[in-house]
C-alpha cells in the first residue's frame, strides 16, 4: 500500500521533471507566404558550415549572407523549401542541417537523451522499492529474533576461541547485523530480478537458520544492563527507517520541492532557447535581472527624468519610450519626448508629443511649458503661446523661472516681438525654426582612379560625421546603399544616431565603402576616405574627398 | 555479486567513455562532403585574364580545381608550389583553374602576380561556386575526371606530390572517397 502510494508519487514528480524537455521547437510546418519569412525559416534550420553551432540565418558570416542570399533567390524562383534543403544537403551533406535525419549514427542522438531519462526512472524505482524494504525488513528481523527456529549448524569461529561474554555478544550483534544485510541484498537482488526463485529461497532458508542461531545464542547470554541499554538506541535507527514512509508531509514537500525545481528548470530552458529579440537581450531576457520594468512605471520615468538631467538623451528616451509601451497615454513620457524632439530640431515631432501630453493631462506642466515655448520660438501662434504660459506660469512656484516665463509672456504681448525671443537659459531650448529643415553639410565623394574598376557593387558607403578625431561614437551615419560615383550627399541632423542629439559644431567628416555593408567588420577590398581640411563646420558645403582602399 | 556489479558499471561507462572520446578527437570543423563521385557541378568564371572558362568545356581533360583567398595563409604557402606542378603538368591534359573567393579582385589580381601565377585564375564573385562545391576551409581542392566527375576531394595544403599523383588517378578515372586534410583556413 504504502510503496504504491511512493510509485505514484515518484511517477507523478518525475514526469511533471520530465515533460518541460521533452516538446523540441518545432518548425512551423506551413510555410509563411512571405519570401523574407520563409527564407528566415529554412536559414534557421540550416547550420553555417563556418561557425560553431550557429544557424545561417543567425551568423553574420560571409558565407552564411551568401547562402541566405541564395535561398532567397531559390525561393524566388519557385523552389519549395523541401528542395532548398536538399540542394545545401546535396553540397555539405547532413552535416548542413541542425536537426539530422534520425538514421545511422544520428539516431544514437535523438535516442540518447530519451534512453537516459528511462535509465533515471528506473534507477529511480528500484532506489525506492530499496528504501521500502529496507523499512519492511527492519520489521522482519525483530519478529525473527523472538521467533527461534531450530538450530541449524554454523558454528561460529567465536566458539572455537575462548571469550568473555561481553566480547561475544558483541559478536553475535555484529553476525546478526551482518545476517539483516546480507538479507537485504539478495531480497533486493530476487527483486530486480538477478536470482532465480529457486536460489532466494534457499539462501533465505540459510540467512533464516543462522539468524535463528544467533538470535538464540545472544537470548542465552546473561542479559546485562548494557545489552538493554544498548538495544534501545539500536532500535531508534530501525524506528525511524519505519517513520519514513509514514511521514507523508515529508514527501509531499519533496515532491513540490521536485515540481517546482523541475517548472523552473522548464522555464529558464525556455527562456534561455528561445530566438533573442536584441543584441541587449540576455539568456533570461528581464525575467530574473529585472533591471527594465523591474520597478514599473514609475521608477522608470524616474530613470528616465534622472537620464534626462544627465543629458544622457539615448538613455532617458529608452526608459520613455519602455513607459509608453506599458500606458501610451503617460503625459509625463510624452512631455519629455517633445521636450527632447525639440531640442533635436523636429519641432512637429515634439509639438504632437506635447498634444499628446495635454490630451491625457490638460494641465500637465512641463508639456505646457514646453508646447508654450516651443510656439514662441518659432512664432507660430504667439497667442495660443501665451495661453499656455499663462497656464503654467500660475502653477510655477515663485523664483527666476517663473519670472522668466512671465517676461515672456510680457514679450508675447507685443506682437512685434513675438518672432525673438531668448529661451531660458536652464531649460533646453529648441533651434529657430530657420533650422527647423536641418543644419547639414554637403560635399562629393568620389574613389581615386586606381580603385575605380574594383568598387563592388553590392557595397554600402557610411558617411560618418564625428564630433571628435579619434574613437567614439559618430554623432552621425549616413548609409547609402551601392552607391554611384561621384556621389553627391548631404548628410545633416537627420542623419543623427541618437534621436535628442544636436547636428551642430565642428565635426570629422569621414566616409567607407563597406563590401558586406557591416561596418564593424574589416574586409579587404573595403575602401576609406576622410576630408582633408577636418573639422568642418555645420552648413559647409563642397566637402569633397576621395576614398582609396584601407591599408 | 560485486563481479556483476563492476560488469554492469563498466557496460554504462566504456561506451559513454568512447562516445565522449570520439567526439572529442574529431575536428569539429570538419564537414565530409557527399560530392565526391558525383558529376561535378557546372559553372563558369571570368578570368583575371578577362577570358571566361565554362567547366563544361574541359570535359575529355583532368581539370584541379583549387579555392583560394589572398587573406589564407595555408593559400599563399601553397601558391608557388602550385605554379611548379602546373608548369610540370601543363602538357598532360591537366587543366588548373584557380577559383578566388570571399575576397576582391584587386587582391586576386595582385596575388596572381606576386606568385607569378599562369595557370587561369578567376574570382568568384558571389560565391555560388564556392557553394556549389560546399567549400567551407581553403585551401580546398577537387580534381575532375575527364567524364566530369569529383574523383578527389583535398581540403588544406595539398603538396605537388599529391597533387601529381592523383592527378594521374584521375585521368585514369580512379576514385578516392577518402578526402584528402592539410593545413587549412576555415573561411568567412
Amino acid at each position: 500500500m504504502k510503496s504504491a502510494q511512493l510509485k505514484r508519487i515518484f511517477f507523478g514528480v518525475l514526469f511533471l521533471l520530465l515533460t518541460p524537455h521533452l516538446p523540441t521547437h518545432s518548425l512551423p510546418a506551413a510555410a509563411p507566404p512571405d519570401i523574407e519569412e520563409q527564407t528566415r525559416a529554412i536559414a534557421a534550420e540550416l547550420r553555417c558550415p563556418v561557425c560553431q553551432n550557429l544557424s545561417v540565418a543567425d551568423s553574420p558570416s560571409e558565407l552564411a549572407q551568401e547562402m541566405r542570399a541564395l535561398v532567397r533567390e531559390q525561393l524566388e524562383q519557385g523552389k519549395s523549401p523541401e528542395e532548398i534543403r536538399k540542394f545545401f544537403v546535396s553540397k555539405y551533406g547532413d552535416w548542413v542541417l541542425l536537426a539530422p535525419p534520425a538514421k545511422g549514427f544520428n539516431l544514437l542522438l535523438w535516442l540518447l537523451p530519451a534512453i537516459g531519462a528511462l535509465i533515471g526512472l528506473l534507477l529511480v524505482i528500484v532506489v525506492t522499492r530499496r528504501w521500502v524494504k529496507r523499512s519492511s525488513d527492519g520489521r522482519l528481523t525483530t519478529a525473527m529474533e523472538a521467533a527461534a527456529p531450530p538450530a541449524v549448524p554454523r558454528a561460529p569461529e567465536a566458539a572455537d576461541v575462548p571469550m568473555d561474554v561481553d566480547s561475544q555478544r558483541d559478536f553475535y550483534r555484529r553476525e546478526r547485523e551482518r545476517i539483516e544485510a546480507e538479507g537485504k541484498e539478495i531480497e533486493f537482488d530476487f527483486q530486480s530480478g538477478k536470482l532465480s526463485e529457486a536460489d532466494y529461497t534457499a539462501m533465505r532458508r540459510r540467512l533464516d537458520s543462522e539468524a535463528a542461531v544467533t538470535g538464540q545464542k545472544l537470548a542465552s547470554m546473561p542479559s546485562s544492563p548494557a545489552p538493554a541499554q544498548k538495544r534501545a538506541p539500536e532500535k531508534k535507527p530501525a524506528a525511524g527507517g519505519e517513520r519514513r514512509p509514514l511521514k507523508t508531509w515529508q514527501l509531499a514537500a519533496g515532491a513540490v520541492f521536485l515540481l517546482l525545481l523541475g517548472l523552473s528548470l522548464g522555464v529558464v530552458l525556455m527562456q534561455a532557447t528561445r530566438p533573442r529579440a536584441s543584441e541587449q537581450d540576455t539568456i533570461t531576457g528581464d525575467f530574473l535581472t529585472g533591471t527594465p520594468g523591474s520597478g514599473g512605471g514609475d521608477a522608470l520615468l524616474a530613470q528616465g527624468r534622472a537620464a534626462f538631467e544627465k543629458r544622457d538623451y539615448g538613455q532617458a528616451i529608452e526608459m520613455f519610450k519602455k513607459v509608453l509601451a506599458a500606458d501610451p497615454n503617460n503625459p509625463e513620457a510624452h512631455a519629455y519626448m517633445g521636450l527632447m524632439l525639440a531640442q533635436a530640431g523636429h519641432t512637429d515631432g515634439a509639438l504632437s508629443a506635447f498634444d499628446r501630453a495635454l490630451a491625457a493631462d490638460p494641465n500637465f506642466p512641463v508639456a505646457l511649458w514646453g508646447k508654450g515655448m516651443l510656439l514662441a520660438q518659432n512664432g507660430g501662434d504667439p497667442r495660443e503661446a501665451r495661453r499656455l504660459l499663462e497656464k503654467v506660469s500660475t502653477m510655477m512656484p515663485n523664483g527666476p523661472e517663473k519670472s522668466e516665463v512671465e517676461k515672456l509672456i510680457a514679450e508675447l504681448g507685443k506682437p512685434a516681438a513675438a518672432g525673438n525671443v531668448a529661451a531660458p537659459a536652464k531649460k533646453p531650448a529648441p533651434p529657430p525654426v530657420a533650422q527647423a529643415a536641418g543644419p547639414a553639410i554637403q560635399g562629393v565623394i568620389d574613389v581615386d582612379t586606381k580603385s575605380k574598376t574594383s568598387v563592388d557593387p553590392q557595397a554600402v558607403l557610411f558617411i560618418i560625421a564625428k564630433s571628435t578625431s579619434g574613437a567614439g561614437p559618430p554623432l552621425a551615419v549616413k548609409r547609402i546603399a551601392a552607391p554611384k560615383f561621384p556621389l553627391n550627399y548631404t548628410i545633416g541632423s537627420e542623419d543623427v544616431m541618437m534621436p535628442g542629439s544636436v547636428f551642430s559644431g565642428k565635426l570629422f567628416i569621414s566616409a567607407r565603402l563597406d563590401k558586406d555593408g557591416n561596418i564593424a567588420t574589416k574586409e579587404p577590398g573595403n575602401l576609406a576616405g576622410e576630408y582633408k581640411k577636418n573639422p568642418v563646420d555645420v552648413g559647409a558645403k563642397k566637402i569633397d574627398f576621395l576614398l582609396e582602399p584601407l591599408k | 555479486m560485486a563481479l556483476r556489479r563492476l560488469i554492469i558499471t563498466l557496460a554504462v561507462i566504456v561506451p559513454l567513455v568512447a562516445l565522449l572520446a570520439y567526439g572529442f578527437f574529431r575536428d569539429p570543423r570538419y564537414i565530409p562532403s557527399p560530392l565526391v563521385g558525383r558529376p561535378a557541378p557546372t559553372f563558369s568564371v571570368k578570368l583575371f585574364n578577362g577570358e571566361k572558362v565554362n567547366l563544361a568545356d574541359l570535359r575529355g581533360k583532368v581539370v584541379f580545381i583549387n579555392f583560394w583567398a589572398s587573406w589564407c595563409p595555408p593559400c599563399i604557402a601553397e601558391a608557388k608550389e602550385l605554379e611548379a606542378t602546373w608548369q610540370r603538368l601543363k602538357d598532360q591534359g591537366v587543366v588548373f583553374l584557380g577559383i578566388e573567393i570571399q575576397d576582391t579582385e584587386v587582391n586576386g589580381r595582385a596575388f596572381v602576380d606576386k606568385f607569378g601565377l599562369t595557370y587561369p585564375n578567376g574570382a568568384d564573385a558571389n560565391g555560388r561556386i564556392a557553394i556549389d562545391y560546399g567549400v567551407w576551409g581553403i585551401p580546398e581542392s577537387f580534381f575532375i575526371d575527364p567524364d566530369g566527375r569529383i574523383v578527389y576531394k583535398h581540403v588544406g595544403g595539398i603538396g605537388a606530390e599529391i597533387l601529381a599523383a592523383k592527378a594521374a588517378e584521375a585521368r585514369e578515372r580512379i576514385m578516392t572517397t577518402k578526402e584528402g586534410k592539410g593545413d587549412y583556413q576555415s573561411i568567412r
